[in-house]
């Protein structure tokens, strides 16, 4: 019975991991929209490339931080969050 | 290799002053809660690293991509971000597995460029006041 319980416990942590993962999707998709706007923005304008590269640099780092909240809790949930729940789980039986 | 921008260096070089600021500030906090071993520093440094390097690959990827048209700038960009989260995942899970590193001193500087970021116009009106006066 034990084993049975960790093995869900297991599963359903490298479940939610994979889950928190789709927030990955999202920061690919913005930074390359960003990216193609700026292209357009440097071929209307080309004076104004360091500026351009400056604030998509930082609106790409802006935007990485969701996927990187994602990458955390799936992190968490694969490396951390088994152990505890284990020790919780023997604890109370 | 590509020859880095200009800005992208003058950029990562604020990024990593900021990590900096902010990792002496996480190791006194450490230090005050009387949680502070040498594992805590080791994986600062390690999670500070990794942070810098993530920033200075995406100035190289968003320079490659610059030059390329709409669609092929996308692609570049996808891939470097696919790349840069895969070596995050390796530098995190390397942290987490190894005893020598605290696993939450490794997590915790992945959120300082957020806030460096977030920091810039402080940082940038502050400069230019300066110029002015």
């Amino acid at each position: 019975m034990l084993e049975i319980a960790i093995g869900i416990i297991l599963g359903c942590c490298a479940l939610g991991a994979g889950t928190a993962m789709i927030a990955g999707i999202g920061p690919g998709i913005g930074e390359g929209n960003a990216v193609a706007k700026a292209c357009e923005a440097i071929g209307r304008q080309p004076e104004c490339k360091g500026d351009v590269t400056t604030t998509m640099l930082m609106g790409c780092a802006i935007a990485e931080t969701t996927g990187l909240y994602a990458l955390v809790i799936a992190i968490l949930l694969i490396f951390v969050a088994p152990d505890l729940l284990v020790e919780v789980l023997k604890a109370n039986i | 290799m590509t020859k880095p921008d200009n800005t992208i260096i003058k950029e990562t070089k604020y990024i990593a002053i900021m990590i900096f600021i902010f990792s002496i500030i996480m190791e006194l906090v450490f230090l005050i809660l009387s949680k502070w071993d040498i594992t805590v520093l080791y994986g600062n440094l390690l999670g500070a690293l990794a942070m810098i390097l993530n920033f200075y690959f995406m100035g190289i990827g968003v320079q490659k991509a610059l030059g390329k048209d709409e669609k092929d700038a996308q692609k570049i960009l996808k891939g470097s971000l696919s790349l840069r989260t895969f070596f995050l995942f390796v530098t995190v899970a390397l942290g987490a597995w190894l005893k020598c590193f605290s696993t939450i001193a490794v997590i915790i500087p992945m959120f300082f460029p957020r806030i460096a970021v977030a920091m810039r116009p402080l940082w940038k009106s502050k400069n230019e006041g300066g110029m002015n006066s």
